[in-house]
């Protein structure tokens, strides 16, 4: 059954792009939009007996065993939601049926890549999968043509290089110390190999690897100017997405499947997470460009998800998660919302904007609820997941790590406020007189992913449920 | 039925008091006095029933020690008898004062609250419950005051200050009472004083000496006679508030705490009162206007009380609790008299009267009697509690007594200047015969205390035998001091005293051409006049000074808050600027530059797992 969350967008990627794909051309979005919505729901109401029942022409074809555990479930749960969004976005921001097409055509191909990595048993196919979903967001960033985008494509790829480089060394190294790449062969051979230099020079290199993906400070320097020069459906797919999973997702699968939460992995985690955390929240809070700041943001709160891994915890890997799902969601908001912005007013600069909310509503109010949640403020969903890193730090006997973590949300909510007060507050700024809310296909999005944080935030069970996953971890 | 009595006379006027907030509309303030008027007659008439009987009402209440008790017995009982037929008179007095005036009928709420709180704060048996009503008459004092003249506001907030500060005083002293003594029933607790217990004892002296208008807790009073409704003045700080407070000092001094004659607390109490009596005495003389001056007295008649009291001889403390009735009589009478002229002359400067002498006999009458008896004229009231105290402050030392002699000789110097002035010069602004005597509602109160006053003089052995001797209980047993006073040398000093300012105050009238001009001469005198200078530009108001203080406080705090919000709004926002300035200057995008600090992290990382291995 897991396989089919691979084999589906592939096939339908397959499928649009036939010989006959100019009468396909506008059913690829909707193909895209109803695949994204479906793989959401299957995430949530598939049965669990379900996920694990073969099927054996699906698995044949791939020639690995996808598997799905609860962890899985969560990142399919995003993925889709995320990816939905993405197309929705792209649909208000391009009319011509051709590059939507374009676009749908790349976003279900990360799709089937992102699933790939959720889905994958053993480190080679991940890295392939891997692989499969950077080259679509590589395009993706690059899919307007302008120098801008040109040049942060250029970056992402440059250091994406040297990640796969690292990534593919590791698989390597520990290929040669376990004879095998699953997860399960080598969560019996690695964490037993003790201080064997290979298994040590494996884990710097994968760490490293996965620490570019992520965006971790120092190995962060791609993701501002990808981020921002992407065209907004991009980053909405980029920002809420793609690097969480080739980044951040691998990294928790890692460190837990292969690796264990050992002093050496933990601080090694505490210390990228910190840098992320402050040096995110600092560099967001002088920006001037909108996105630019969710970017730099975007840093910040990844810093979160690392510290709660560093925790070494169940309860913190719980928030790590928690969080993971959380930030995917309100960012991918947020995103939303600055495309809104981008579109309406011409501007990202936020000098420029001002008073916004008095004519776009509806982006102004979803806008105030991504924020909220993003600095932690309860009872939206933000909340609980810090609250849980930064309980999960504390209970490890890392007051310090929690303090920082506490003192970077005032951060947080500084530069936020800044961004409220500049964009959507006040009166409005000259030359937006004419200012209109945003494409319905705009609104729709950003109300949607409000109501989940909201929902998320308010109902007490998603906790419950998403610390049943970090429990089934071995 | 003695219980449902006493606690009718607490709970009456309250239930009363509140009823009659309810009438608001002018027409309605008819009904407001004669409500007023007939549950003052019944409280009165139930505190008459009640003298001459002891009983004890306990009902527990809340926690803490904390409960609803009440002691009948002849000290509260007489305390309540006199609360309420003052209560009585002067309601009937204000029926006519008030007639027209604004806010009338929330001056009978105040009226009937002030009553109920001062009969639950007489018979109160616990330390708490006596606060609390203690504190009722706090709110009451404000709303009293507040509804008087238009600018009457500024002086109900002093008075609330001044006394709100004596009852936090009292409070404290209260809290430490009770941790001391185990208990907070008032009949209970007998402590000695020494270390902590003098500190309570002194805190417990603020707040009655506070109450009965003893320096420095003085300075509301004046304001307040030229404020607010005139029968306020009548009735609280020259009577209700005298009795309550030298009824509080006395049971304080010698059933809560021992106090001995020669100790040091003692010694501090004479001080208190001996400077309270001369330095008010001083300003009463120079003032120019009839209700003013009044006040003065008032605060400085306190002075005798606290001063015998404080002798803690028995000559003396009887002498200090019989000068409380007689003072809660002659000054109620006297601001009667200062009520009276005010409504049919229609102003109480001294400055615009004259002549008023024939106009209104019977009120000029009332007046003579009563100036009488606070000058300790014999045979009237305010002689003989004077002479106790002389006596008991000459039995301590004799600056003492000098100090109270020449108390009465100011005493009596300002009466006869005020008389003079308001009722036998010749007619100034005012004509006196557009002026005619005041309705009957007032001069029966005034000619019912004056002829009290007469009573209690030449029969003293009533009040004392019958009032102030059982009420001092053990303290006195056996002793008696009804009758003419033993020490002639001292009566003779008074009357020679009394003589020299019958003496002055001609030669001053001469000097100045009028009974108003009496005192001009020491007004004006060098040194006292640049005094009085001062005083008169509130430079020596204790309320005026602690104004200031709190003001220079208040600045010193708001420019530590300006500090820690320099701190907050610019320090800390200032570093962060900082910090986000170099975060974004090291963001360049360069790749080059970020590839170095990828292959910087990378060694970093490669270094810590090689030195710690895994």
């Amino acid at each position: 059954m897991p396989a089919l969350f691979i084999l589906i967008p592939l096939a339908a990627v397959l499928l649009v792009n036939l010989p006959l794909r100019r009468l396909l051309t506008p059913a690829a979005f909707w193909l895209g939009l109803l695949l994204a919505l479906a793989q959401a729901a299957a995430a949530v109401l598939v049965p669990d007996h379900a996920w694990i029942a073969p099927l054996g022409v699906a698995t044949r074809l791939l020639r690995f065993t996808p598997t799905a555990d609860l962890l899985t479930r969560v990142a399919l749960l995003t993925i889709g939601l995320v990816g939905a969004t993405a197309l929705m976005v792209a649909r208000a921001w391009t009319a011509d049926p051709e590059r939507r097409f374009r676009f749908a055509n790349l976003a279900l191909l990360a799709l089937a890549g992102m699933n790939g990595v959720a889905l994958a048993s053993d480190l080679f196919s991940l890295y392939v999968f891997l692989e499969v979903t950077a080259v679509s967001a590589f395009i993706l960033i690059a899919f307007g043509g302008e120098r801008d985008a040109l040049e942060g494509t250029f970056k992402y790829i440059l250091l994406s290089a040297a990640a796969s480089v690292l990534i593919l060394a590791a698989v390597a190294l520990l290929f040669v110390v376990a004879g095998s790449v699953s997860f399960g062969a080598l969560h019996d051979v690695v964490p037993a190999a003790g201080r064997d230099p290979l298994v040590a020079a494996a884990l710097v290199l994968l760490l490293a690897g996965l620490f570019i993906k992520s965006g971790i400070v120092p190995f962060h320097g791609w993701l501002p100017d990808a981020y921002s020069a992407a065209p907004a459906p991009a980053s909405v797919l980029l920002a809420g997405i793609v690097t969480k999973t080739t980044g951040v997702y691998i990294l928790m699968r890692a460190v837990t499947a292969v690796f264990t939460l050992d002093a050496t992995v933990r601080a090694l985690l505490l210390a990228g997470g910190t840098l992320s955390v402050l040096i995110g929240a600092f560099a967001a809070l002088g920006q001037r460009d909108m996105k630019r700041m969710l970017a730099y943001s975007s840093i910040s709160q990844v810093g979160y998800i690392i510290l709660g891994l560093g925790a070494g915890s169940i309860l913190g890997v719980a928030g790590a998660l928690f969080h993971f799902f959380n930030h995917a969601v309100f960012k991918s908001l947020l995103f939303v919302n600055a495309a809104a912005v981008e579109q309406q007013a011409g501007t990202r600069d936020m000098d420029r904007l001002g008073g916004v909310a008095e004519r776009m509503p509806v982006t102004g109010t979803t806008s105030v609820i991504g924020f909220l949640s993003c600095a932690g403020i309860p009872p939206l969903a933000g909340f609980w997941s810090k609250l849980v890193v930064i309980l999960a730090l504390w209970q490890a006997g890392e007051r310090g790590y929690a303090a920082v973590a506490v003192l970077a949300s005032l951060v947080t909510i500084a530069y936020f406020l800044s961004m409220q007060r500049r964009v959507f507050f006040g009166k409005l700024a000259e030359g937006l007189a004419g200012l209109r809310e945003a494409n319905p296909w705009l609104l729709v999005p950003a109300c949607l992913l409000a109501a989940v944080t909201v929902g998320v935030g308010v109902g007490p069970w998603v906790l419950d449920i998403l610390q049943l996953p970090a429990g089934s971890l071995p | 039925m003695t219980q449902m009595l006493m606690n009718l006379t607490i709970l009456l006027p309250l239930a009363a008091g509140l009823a009659v907030f309810g009438l608001r509309r002018q027409r309605q303030e008819g009904l407001a006095a004669g409500v007023t008027l007939l549950v003052t007659a019944v409280t009165a008439a139930a505190a008459a029933r009640l003298f001459g009987q002891e009983a004890l009402v306990h009902h527990p209440w809340g926690g803490f020690g904390a409960a609803y008790a009440l002691r009948l017995y002849p000290f509260s009982a007489f305390i309540l008898l006199c609360a309420s037929g003052f209560g009585v008179l002067i309601a009937l007095f204000s029926t006519a004062f008030m007639k027209g005036r604004r806010h009338a009928a929330p001056y009978y709420a105040w009226f009937l609250l002030t009553l109920g709180m001062v009969n639950g704060a007489a018979l109160a048996d616990n330390l708490i419950l006596l606060l609390v009503f203690w504190e009722g008459l706090l709110l009451t004092l404000f709303g009293m005051i507040a509804v008087g003249q238009p600018g009457a506001f500024r002086t109900a907030v002093k008075a609330f200050v001044i006394s709100g500060v004596a009852d936090l005083c009292m409070m404290a002293g209260v809290i430490l009472t009770i941790r001391l003594a185990g208990t907070a029933t008032i009949s209970a607790i007998h402590l000695q004083t020494g270390g902590l217990a003098s500190l309570a004892f002194g805190l417990l002296m603020i707040g009655a000496a506070a109450k009965a208008g003893a320096m420095p807790f003085h300075s509301w009073i004046p304001d307040a006679a030229m404020d607010a409704p005139l029968p306020f003045m009548a009735l609280v700080p020259a009577a209700l508030e005298k009795l309550l407070g030298i009824y509080f000092l006395a049971r304080v001094s010698l059933d809560l705490y021992q106090l001995q004659p020669g100790s040091r607390l003692s010694t501090v109490l004479m001080i208190v009162g001996c400077v309270t009596i001369l330095l008010a005495v001083m300003m009463a003389l120079v003032q120019k206007d009839y209700k003013r001056l009044l006040s003065f007295h008032a605060i400085s008649q306190v002075g005798y009380m606290i001063l015998g009291v404080g002798t803690a001889v028995p000559a003396g403390i009887v002498g200090g609790v019989f000068h409380m009735i007689n003072h809660a009589m002659y000054k109620s009478c006297l601001f009667l008299t200062g009520g009276s002229v005010e409504k049919q002359a229609g102003t109480t400067d001294l400055a615009k009267l004259g002549g008023l002498g024939r106009a209104m006999p019977v009120t000029f009458a009332c007046f003579v009697v009563a100036a009488a008896s606070i000058s300790g004229v014999p045979p009237f009231n305010g002689f003989f509690s004077k002479e106790l105290v002389y006596d008991g402050a000459l039995e301590r030392g004799m600056p003492f007594y000098l100090a109270a002699l020449l108390g009465s000789f100011l005493t009596a110097a300002s009466f006869l200047k005020l008389g003079h002035a308001a009722f036998v010069d010749a007619p100034r602004d005012v004509r006196p015969a557009a002026v005619r005597e005041a309705p009957w509602p007032m001069l029966v109160p005034m000619v019912v205390i004056a002829g009290l006053c007469v009573l209690f003089g030449v029969h003293n052995a009533l009040p004392l035998r019958g009032l102030v001797q059982p009420a001092l209980g053990g303290r006195v047993e056996g002793l008696d001091f009804a009758g003419w006073p033993h020490g002639m040398i001292l009566v003779i000093a008074t009357v020679l005293v009394l003589a020299a300012a019958l003496a002055h105050h001609l030669w001053g009238a001469g000097r100045g051409g009028s009974g108003l001009a009496a005192a001009d001469h020491i007004h004006h005198a060098p040194a006292i006049g640049t005094v009085y200078a001062w005083a008169e530009r509130r430079l020596l108001d204790p309320y005026e000074i602690g104004l200031r203080l709190v003001a220079a406080a208040s600045r010193a705090l708001w420019a530590v808050d300006r500090a820690i919000d320099f701190f907050y709004d610019t320090v800390i926002v200032r570093l962060t600027q900082g910090v986000s300035a170099l975060a974004r200057a090291a963001h360049t995008g360069s790749h080059a530059l970020y590839l170095v600090w990828v292959l910087a992290g990378l060694a970093v990382m490669a270094l810590y797992v090689a030195r710690g291995g895994i």
